[in-house]
Formats: C-alpha cells, sequence, structure tokens
C-alpha cells in the first residue's frame, strides 16, 4: 500500500464529475480529501490517496485524461528559516503533530508526511515564518 | 565567599572571568554544590526571547529646510507620536497600520530600521515663526536620522500567566491562538533562563545596568510599568506577573535576530526581542538565586475565556511540565506551547557570556535599586472627587 497527496485543479465544466467515486469504485483507492475549494472559475482540491502504488499511477492517468490537472505534493507548508524563531507556538495548534520541537537543540521542524494542510498554523505564527507552498 | 564588582570587572578585562550561562551553571551546581560554584564561577549569564508588546522607540530626523515642528508623523504609514519637540516622534511597536489590516504596524517598522531599510517619512503641521514649513515627504534610515532608541516602558516580566481557553471557539489573544474546549494552553517565559527568575529580588539589577538590548548594548532605565512585588512566591520565585523593567537602548547595534515584528492573529502585534542580563555571582546566595530550574518555577494557568482583570488560576504548573509538551488538566493531557523562545533566549545568553570572556562588556553596579515593595492599582471610573 502507498499513500500520497496530490492537488487537483479543474475547469467549471469538471465540477459535476464524479471524480473521488470513480477513483474509489475503479482504483480501489481510499481517497481522504484534505481542502476542498469550488468558485466561477474551477475548483481546487487536496487529496491523499491510499492505495496500491499501481492504481495510484492508473488513477492520475485517468484524472490526466478527464482534464484534470495533477500536481503531487510532498510538502504542504514551508517555513521561512530566517524568520522562524522556534518559539513553538504552531506546536500545540497543529492537529496531527506535524510541528515538533527537538527536546535538546529546541529547534521547531516540520515534518511534512504528517501535514493535512489545514492551514492552522499559518495564522497562528507570530513572526509569519509559515506558508502555503501552493 | 565574596566578591565585588570591581574585582569581577578586572577579571573581565584580563579576559580571565569565569562565565556561564543560567542553563550551563546547573550541571555545575549539582556536581559540585553552591559553595565550590559560587568560587568557580564570576558572573552568570541570563537570556529571554519573547513578545515585548510595551516597546517603542525614540526618533530624531533632524531638521528639514525650511525648517518643520512635525505635528502629525508617520512612517511607512505607521502613525508615530510627534507631540514632541519640532523634529522627535515615538514610535510604538503595537501601533497599526491600518485598523483593518492588522499585519503590519511599528514593530516592523523598527524592525526594518534594524535592518537598514529605507523608511517612507510623512508629516505635516500647523506653520509658525519658527517651523514655516507645512509638510514634509521624504526617506529615512538608521544611517540617516540623529538618534534612534528603543525606550521601552515595560520588558521582561519576571514571570507571567499560562492561557487556555474553556469557550466553545477559538480565541485570538496576545498568548496566542487558543483551541476551544481547553485544547491548548500556551506560555511565555525563558523559565530557568529568564533573567528577572535568576536574581528574583532584584539584588544585582537595578537602574543603570548594563544589559544585552536586541543584540546590541542597552540600560535598564526605571521599574517597568506595572512592576509589582506582590505576587505569591514559590522556592523563592513569583508565581506568575511580578517584576518588569524599563528598558532603553541604541537601535544601531542592533540585529533584526533579535528584534522581529510579530503578528497575534486578530489580535494585534508585538515586538519579540532578545533581551540579556549579566548576573555576577557576589557571594553563595547570589549561587542559590540562579540555580533555580524550570521544575521549581511555577505559574497559574488562567482561563482566557473569562473577560475580566480578575482570572481565578485553574492549576498552578511548573515550566518543567510546560516544556514536556504536554500537561494533564481535568484528567486530559492537553498540549502546550511556548511563545518565548528558548532557542533564542539560550543564543542570547551564550552571546552575552561571550562578549564578557571576552573582555568587551563589563558589569555594572545599579545606580539606584528598583522598589522593594509595589503593589498594582486597577482603573476604577471614578469621579473628579473620588480621585483626590
Amino acid at each position: 500500500m502507498a499513500k500520497k497527496k496530490f492537488q487537483l485543479s479543474f475547469t467549471p465544466d469538471l465540477v459535476n464529475e464524479p471524480i473521488t467515486y470513480r477513483m474509489v469504485k475503479d482504483y480501489d483507492l481510499q481517497i481522504n480529501i484534505l481542502r476542498a475549494e469550488v468558485n466561477d472559475v474551477g475548483g481546487k482540491m487536496l487529496i491523499e490517496m491510499q492505495g496500491k502504488p499501481d492504481m495510484i499511477k492508473k488513477a492520475v492517468e485517468y484524472l490526466k485524461a478527464s482534464r484534470v490537472e495533477v500536481r503531487e505534493l510532498k510538502a504542504y507548508v514551508k517555513k521561512d528559516e530566517d524568520r522562524c524563531t522556534h518559539c513553538g507556538m504552531c506546536i500545540s495548534i497543529c492537529p496531527v503533530d506535524a510541528m515538533c520541537m527537538d527536546p535538546d537543540t529546541k529547534m521547531v521542524s516540520y515534518l511534512p508526511e504528517k501535514c493535512i494542510a489545514c492551514g492552522t498554523c499559518i495564522d497562528a505564527c507570530p513572526p509569519g515564518a509559515i506558508a502555503f507552498k501552493i | 565567599m565574596k566578591r565585588t564588582y570591581e574585582e569581577i570587572n578586572r577579571k573581565i578585562e584580563a579576559e580571565d572571568a569565569v562565565v556561564m550561562t543560567a542553563e550551563e551553571v546547573l550541571g555545575l551546581i549539582e556536581s559540585k554544590g553552591i559553595e565550590e560554584a559560587t568560587k568557580e564561577v564570576d558572573v552568570v549569564t541570563t537570556g529571554t526571547f519573547g513578545a515585548m508588546c510595551s516597546s517603542g522607540a525614540f526618533l530624531n530626523f533632524g531638521h528639514s529646510e525650511p525648517p518643520i515642528k512635525m505635528q502629525h508623523v508617520s512612517l511607512n504609514g505607521v502613525a508615530a507620536y510627534g507631540g514632541l519637540a519640532a523634529v522627535d516622534a515615538y514610535i510604538g511597536a503595537t501601533e497599526l497600520r491600518n485598523d483593518e489590516d492588522m499585519s503590519y504596524g511599528g514593530a516592523h517598522v523598527i524592525e526594518e530600521l534594524v535592518a537598514g531599510k529605507a523608511i517612507h517619512l510623512k508629516a505635516n503641521s500647523y506653520c509658525s515663526d519658527c517651523y514655516p514649513r507645512k509638510d514634509i515627504d521624504t526617506y529615512i534610515s538608521l544611517k540617516t536620522i540623529n538618534q534612534a532608541y528603543l525606550y521601552n516602558p515595560r520588558n521582561i516580566y519576571q514571570n507571567y500567566g499560562l492561557a487556555t481557553n474553556s469557550s466553545e471557539k477559538t480565541l485570538y489573544t496576545y498568548m496566542g491562538k487558543l483551541l476551544p474546549h481547553y485544547g491548548n494552553v500556551t506560555y511565555s517565559s525563558a523559565g530557568q533562563l529568564s533573567p528577572l527568575l535568576n536574581d528574583p529580588q532584584l539584588r544585582t539589577i537595578g537602574i543603570g545596568t548594563r544589559i544585552f538590548l536586541g543584540g546590541g548594548v542597552g540600560y535598564v532605565a526605571w521599574e517597568g510599568t506595572q512592576y509589582k512585588t506582590t505576587t505569591a512566591t514559590k522556592n523563592g520565585v513569583p508565581v506568575g506577573a511580578a517584576r518588569s523593567l524599563a528598558l532603553i537602548g541604541d537601535l544601531r547595534g542592533m540585529s533584526p535576530e533579535f528584534v522581529r515584528a510579530l503578528n497575534f492573529q486578530k489580535y494585534g502585534l508585538s515586538l519579540g526581542l532578545g533581551i540579556g542580563v549579566p548576573i555576577p555571582i557576589l557571594d553563595e546566595d547570589m549561587m542559590r538565586c540562579v540555580s533555580i530550574r524550570d521544575d521549581q518555577i511555577f505559574a497559574p494557568l488562567l482561563d482566557y475565556a473569562v473577560q475580566s482583570r480578575n482570572r481565578k488560576p485553574i492549576k498552578e504548573i511548573s515550566y518543567a511540565e510546560l516544556r514536556s509538551g504536554c500537561i494533564e488538566l481535568h484528567g486530559n493531557q492537553v498540549k502546550t506551547s511556548s511563545l518565548s523562545s528558548y532557542y533564542k533566549a539560550r543564543i542570547v545568553a551564550g552571546q552575552l557570556k561571550k562578549w564578557i570572556e571576552k573582555g568587551d562588556f563589563t558589569l555594572t553596579q545599579p545606580v539606584a535599586a528598583m522598589p522593594k515593595e509595589r503593589a498594582q492599582k486597577p482603573l476604577e471610573v471614578m469621579s473628579m472627587e473620588d480621585v483626590v
């Protein structure tokens, strides 16, 4: 089983396509929708796919064939290391422990594999060191 | 064993002084005891890096041709106070450029000045025979202006209350984002590294004490506003906010590494400042003071959903427990966040240690001591007759 996160962007005519249903039904994937936004210029969705690696690959091919723009995400947010003061404000508000403090160095680091792109840390960071990567 | 300021300074000038940070000295005390540690160490350095809202800078721009008495002054669109003599102004850290968009203000102007950036100055005035000019629109920087110094009425609180939120909605506070239903706890002190917790009665810290301020050299100017000595103590240190200091120091020589604009979402702005204070080890009592550890320092947990100055503490928690990342509250484990950076506090204490070791920074005996007793008064709405 593999787990990958993607950003999908689609035009307004595709909004009614049941793409997540197809991915579950045809490719046997577990889809976790992390963020979804639809407006008059189309839509954006952050999803996590879990399933067999070849099925994930095929699902991505299906999405591309359906004219959905697909981008794999390896890290959602970026932390500006010059701006970060390593205070730790982001730690307790992160629902999935994607921000952690090293007990020895007292430095805060970001663990992209845990991040679910909720964005809670971005506005909560006093020196403004965290931003969405997308 | 006794030591004077003069003896310590002679050793510093000879680059012979033994200096340790308030964190390093804990190991020495543990292995050798107070008596031996007192003999070995001359100075202990402390440090903190946190949000110091009550901060600001006095600036003197120099006179234009023809001259102007600057009445309304703005710096990068942020209002500075110009109700002083002609070309002096005070820029406060929490002043917003725009009340709707709280993302830029005085703290940013101060950080940018320290970083050597150009700042847009606009001012206007009534005219007088002395000052005929009506307005001015120009750029300034630390290079062009005459004086630029921080004067912060209230910095380095001795200790501070912890924050949590019992309500159903997220609260946006100067203690950071507080999640509903006691979702997190925030705190703001360098604890065992914190300057005023290492000399709790301010025996060696008074008016004129030379300090590390924002990466440069500063001085203790006065007691801080809301300075109080009435806070209950545990292990010799106050449990909660107590003493504070007014600090002064030249912006020139400071570094953006230790002067950082902070934005607390939906609350407002603050200035993140790195401050370090040297503690002379005059005798064993001073060594005992700096032996304070995070597990001996406690702070009261306050519910910020209670929007009143009379919040009753839920419980007292040690900094050792807070720093573990999780505390116990009503039978649940609650995650904690620090607002002051222990990482940077260490750098401050380490930097000050280096200055002293290299003979670049000598210690000053206070010109006058801080108040021994001071209570903090609330503000009541009263009549003219009531107040006299």
